[in-house]
């Protein structure tokens, strides 16, 4: 599904803000991604989201080497992932409908179709009342959801949360993270990047530890307590 | 719906301060060039107008010789003339009537008769002759000592090259005004991608083709150029009405008024629509290459 080998990332001619990174996600598998402010996480999702290449090493996604990609093959490709980010990243002049339905309207589904499929997420993530409402009405865990269902709507083998519960209350936080799990148990590999230390101990999922630009596995009960804690 | 119509539902590029005014300036370009094209024409057919009137109307011309018979002179070249085949008629003006147009620039004079005026002889050719006036003005020369055919050619031919400059002139300012065009809608675009760029990471992030994208700019902006077109057009159009209107009050005008005919008219019209596609394939071409640096 995703495999990183001794991969390295810089922007221009700046330093290495990823170093020898490798890893491999198998297909349906549920991973956090944490570590301090400034150790490479949004970076690595970059990477993931296919939004920037790689300096050095190599990063396959669905059994293709990246630096073989054609720019006529990325939207396939990325239509495989779903990505939510932190800001949410909706279009505000848009409809909740309408933003959720954009990836489909682009793949160049009929209107039919994607206000059917639409309609329908917008109700699995509890918002099937404000199909109308556009983003500045919305409260920043109703946002978040519509992020979620618009990162989804194509049915993506691999799903990227960059903090997505860094703007809600806990109680929105532990629904959004349900939101995910259900995904993942219909075979979505998810990567879930979160400062929440006590949210990552509580699901319990495989963790990747970033740290100065460099990564470590680690089982959800070995992180430290608090990122300024020295590590062992 | 037609493309060109289609609204930048994404990017929203209708709000852009940047390309506000753009129909504005694309108006006066389109001004400069319907009137660039109004010239071209115009001369385009003032010419082949001086060119036909001239050429089918001569002027002989039985030079002053107080020691000749001019009026026996006059006679034997208006019959040679009138033999000649593709000569339609030839007719001597009456020395009054010479005086006569000369009056307006000497005076109502007795002095004026006494001068030493030449005998003139007008000569109108059949349409669509092929007359040979050089071998003419010698056959006259020598029938008639003394008498010169005036074709009009160097004065014709003087007029000829400054209306052929003034074309490529016109000619000139239209390509000039194609660049700029170009120019102004670059940096509009340019500065929409970069007003939009979140946008449009987002919709590469989503599974967006570059021309999906490309696509948004293009109709937007062809439609801004046709909105800025159509009204440079029309009031190019009302200043040539009114510069016609002008020139048909001035009697005997020296300037030709501003005839396209129909190459011209179709050229006009043709015009909002030729600035619409330069536009939308110009804009194409910059986001597409622009996107082309993006991952």
């Amino acid at each position: 599904m995703v495999r990183f080998e001794n991969v390295g990332m810089r922007y221009g001619m700046g330093p290495e803000v990823l170093r020898d990174i490798s890893f491999h996600l198998r297909p349906g598998s549920f991973h956090f991604l944490t570590g301090p402010t400034g150790a490479g996480k949004s970076s690595l999702l970059k990477l993931l989201a296919l939004s920037h290449r790689p300096s050095r090493g190599l990063v396959t996604l669905f059994n293709r080497e990246v630096s073989t990609l054609e720019r006529d093959d990325l939207p396939a490709f990325r239509r495989k992932i779903g990505v939510v980010y932190q800001e949410f990243r909706l279009l505000d002049h848009l409809s909740a409908l309408d933003n959720v339905g954009l990836p489909l309207k682009i793949a160049g589904a009929k209107d039919e179709q994607i206000e059917d499929h639409v309609a329908e997420l917008l109700d699995w993530v509890g918002l099937g009342n404000q199909v109308d409402a556009k983003p500045q009405t919305l409260s920043g865990g109703e946002k978040q959801r519509v992020a979620i269902a618009r990162a989804v709507i194509n049915r993506p083998q691999l799903l990227i949360a960059d903090e997505p519960t860094g703007s809600m209350d806990a109680e929105m936080g532990l629904r959004l993270m349900h939101l995910f799990q259900e995904l993942n148990k219909i075979g979505t590999t998810v990567v879930v990047a979160t400062h929440d230390l006590a949210l990552i101990q509580r699901f319990g999922n495989p963790v990747m530890y970033l740290k100065d630009g460099r990564l470590s596995s680690r089982a959800a009960d070995s992180i430290p307590e608090s990122f300024s804690e020295p590590e062992a | 719906m037609i493309p060109i119509f289609g609204k930048s539902a994404e990017l929203q590029l209708e709000n852009d301060v940047s390309s506000r005014y753009l129909p504005i300036v694309i108006s006066a370009m389109i001004f400069l060039a319907a009137m660039a094209i109004g010239g071209l024409f115009s001369l385009s057919g003032a010419i082949s107008d001086w060119s036909e009137t001239l050429t089918g109307n001569l002027t002989a011309e039985i030079a002053y010789d107080p020691a000749a018979d001019l009026d026996q002179k006059t006679k034997d070249a208006v019959t040679l003339l009138a033999e000649t085949p593709g000569v339609k008629s030839a007719r001597a003006i009456e020395t009054d009537e010479t005086l006569q147009l000369l009056e307006p620039f000497l005076g109502k004079s007795q002095i004026i008769q006494e001068l030493p005026i030449p005998r003139l002889i007008e000569i109108i050719v059949e349409d669509g002759s092929a007359i040979d006036l050089e071998a003419l003005s010698e056959k006259l020369a020598t029938a008639v000592p003394g008498v010169r055919l005036d074709t009009h050619r160097p004065w014709l031919d003087k007029m000829v090259l400054l209306g052929r400059s003034v074309q490529f002139l016109a000619a000139a300012v239209m390509v000039l005004v194609g660049i700029v065009t170009v120019i102004i809608v670059i940096f509009a675009v340019r500065t929409g991608l970069i007003m939009h760029a979140e946008v449009i990471q987002v919709l590469h992030l989503i599974g967006a083709r570059d021309k999906y994208i490309a696509g948004q700019f293009q109709d937007y902006f062809s439609r801004l150029s046709l909105l800025g077109a159509l009204p440079g057009l029309m009031v190019a159009i009302i200043v040539m009405l009114v510069f016609n209107y002008l020139v048909g009050s001035l009697e005997a005008s020296m300037l030709p008024p501003m005839e396209l005919g129909f190459k011209g008219l179709m050229t006009l019209a043709l015009l909002p629509v030729l600035v619409a596609l330069l536009t939308r394939y110009t804009v194409r071409h910059v986001v597409l290459k622009s996107l082309s640096g993006m991952m």
